[in-house]
């Protein structure tokens, strides 16, 4: 049957008669408050406000299990009953297992405390289930509960201009949150960005700026009082080194188009699904690499591969970063397991100015094997990009923190 | 738009007498702690004075002070004209921002209330854990009732609006 044009205009207006509801749209509460956050005179203090929140929960939560629970889990029950039980003590493979040690007045010393022992079963465990679970189980809620409220693409509006800065848009603040929690789904998240420029630049910035959860927590747990001043240099360093790639990376850097939800009432079965979900890759895909981690750190300590590439390295760490020689050895075990490097320094003697410039270098520093298996499957051209990017930005920031603190007399 | 007005019968013109202006003494209330919140920070002192304590490090005096304040400049902005849903959904927002720093407060209180400590049981007495919960408290944490009234004008102002009263 072929219909003329009038009968197909009678067609369409019945059919939109008995399918579209006419009315008048009333401005609610909601959509007032949906717009007051995407304003950045508005939007900026409710985005303070919430970064806030987020990192306060995240504190008290982590703080909670791993300094209420888990410490004396490890610590008083776990490690001295491995200590008492694991055969062959002083040995190589009690070495990278259980407990390094120490050696007190030419005698073998155990390790009084998780964090000092180095193995795989004590360290490793407890850094895996003590310090990163209860930190990327409250990281992965509260990201799950701003993304099912509608909150993410309103700060991706909001940040948008000063992303443009550094060659991306305000999308990627999702690669950017994510790698908060584990620098692996930050990297794969890189892939929402449209150009091979922006993908490289994010990619960069993530494995040398972005610290992940676990690392987080370590310092959560063992410099709490230096974070601020940590974060705020990782923070100008992701945008000074985003800037400058952004001048030297040749491609295009698009606008973005975004259309943002209205908020709503956040559905439990979703965040469930997706802190599990995100909960379950990070134990299946990175874990494996935080206990490798751990074996390797321990296997290279044992055959003084460390001691040797430290003592090598120390006058540059000494020279040019202002960080006394014994970090020099933590520094280098940081290319295979960050969290357990910050760990290691926080018993290392040093001003407060060095501890934060230590820290900030670790973070810096080689991304962990996980993110670095993720990038290479990105591309090998860009994962060596990246890493000639790396090797320089520590080498000048790493410089330019040391001058900064001579400038200032703390250094 | 700011300055539509409303029918006089509307939800929005009923409370605004009475709203404005206890708006806007809990705004130049919430301004007042922010500033302080900021300075006690800057200065690294501390401060306590009866059931009021303002904290000094740079994260819940800094960071926090700061949310404090910008709360207290929502509800000042918003105080006025409070009928225009634009206006008064910005002291609503100030309202939130309180219950995000305050709320944050309350879940540090009550986490750290639980575990006995490092020396102490698995987990705490029954007065210690009580104890917690004591005073002083900071500043966002004595503003939180006070923020609470906003829930009365939200209610007031949703059922308005399923009647077809208010919009702007």
């Amino acid at each position: 049957m072929k219909l003329g044009v009038e009968e197909r205009w009678d067609l369409i207006d019945r059919i939109s008669k008995e399918t579209v509801t006419f009315g008048v749209y009333r401005h609610t509460l909601k959509d007032a408050i949906g717009e007051l956050t995407i304003k950045p005179m508005t939007g900026i203090p409710v985005a303070i406000a919430i970064l806030y929140g987020f990192w306060s929960v995240f504190g008290s939560f982590a703080g909670f299990f791993t300094d209420g629970f888990f410490v004396r889990l490890f610590d008083a029950y776990w490690l001295p009953w491995l200590q008492a039980v694991f055969p062959g003590e002083g040995g190589w493979l009690y070495a990278i297992m259980v407990d390094a040690g120490g050696i007190e007045s030419g005698e073998f010393v155990l390790s009084s405390n998780c964090l000092e022992s180095f193995g795989v079963l004590t360290s490793g465990l407890f850094v895996a289930i003590g310090v990163v679970l209860p930190a990327i189980l409250i990281f992965y809620l509260m990201l799950a509960i701003l993304e099912d409220i509608g909150y993410m693409p309103r700060l991706a509006v909001l940040i948008d201009t000063m992303l443009h800065k550094i060659g991306l848009h305000g999308y990627a603040i999702v690669p950017t949150i994510l790698s908060l929690g584990c620098n692996v789904p930050g990297v794969t998240a890189t892939r929402i960005l449209e150009t091979k420029k922006q993908r490289f630049i994010m990619m960069t910035l993530l494995a040398i700026f972005i610290p992940c959860g676990a690392q987080i927590g370590i310092m959560q747990d063992v410099v709490p009082d230096l974070m601020g001043w940590i974060l705020l240099y990782l923070i100008i360093g992701y945008f000074i080194f985003g800037y400058i790639l952004n001048k030297v990376i040749p491609g295009r850097a698009p606008e973005f188009l975004i259309d943002v939800p209205p908020y709503r009432r956040p559905m439990l079965s979703n965040i469930g699904k997706k802190v599990l979900g995100r909960v379950k890759g990070f134990f299946m895909v990175a874990l494996p690499f935080v206990m490798l981690g751990c074996a390797i750190v321990g296997v290279f300590y044992q055959l003084g591969v460390i001691r040797f590439l430290g003592d090598l390295l120390a006058p540059i760490f000494v020279g040019w970063f202002g960080v006394p020689a014994e970090t020099a050895g933590p520094l280098v075990a940081a290319f295979l397991r960050k969290d357990l490097a910050v760990a290691q320094l926080s018993v290392i003697e040093m001003t407060k100015y060095q501890m934060i410039t230590a820290v900030v270098l670790v973070s810096i520093y080689f991304p962990c094997v996980a993110t670095f298996v993720m990038m290479l499957k990105e591309g090998l051209k860009e994962l060596i990009g990246a890493l000639a990017v790396l090797a320089v930005t520590v080498f000048l920031y790493g410089g330019l923190i040391h001058l900064i603190g001579k400038l200032l007399g703390v250094a | 738009m700011a300055g539509q007005s409303t029918s006089p019968t509307s939800p929005a013109s009923q409370t605004s007498a009475v709203a404005v202006i206890y708006f806007a003494i809990l705004g130049i209330a919430t301004t007042a702690f922010g500033l302080a919140d900021l300075m006690v920070t800057a200065s690294g002192s501390e401060f306590a004075y009866g059931i009021l304590e303002i904290p000094n490090d740079i994260f819940r005096g800094g960071w926090g002070g700061l949310v404090v304040f910008f709360a207290g400049l929502l509800y000042l902005s918003g105080a006025r004209n409070m009928g225009d849903i634009h206006q008064f959904a910005k002291v609503a927002m100030g309202s939130i921002l309180i219950w995000i720093i305050a709320g944050c407060d309350i879940f540090a209180m009550i986490t750290e209330s639980i575990p006995g400590g490092e020396e102490g049981p698995w987990f705490n007495t029954l007065t210690g854990f009580i104890e917690a919960y004591a005073p002083p408290y900071a500043p966002a944490v004595l503003l939180l009732p006070f923020s609470l009234v906003v829930i009365y004008y939200v209610r007031k102002r949703v059922s308005g609006e399923t009647r077809g009263g208010t919009s702007s």
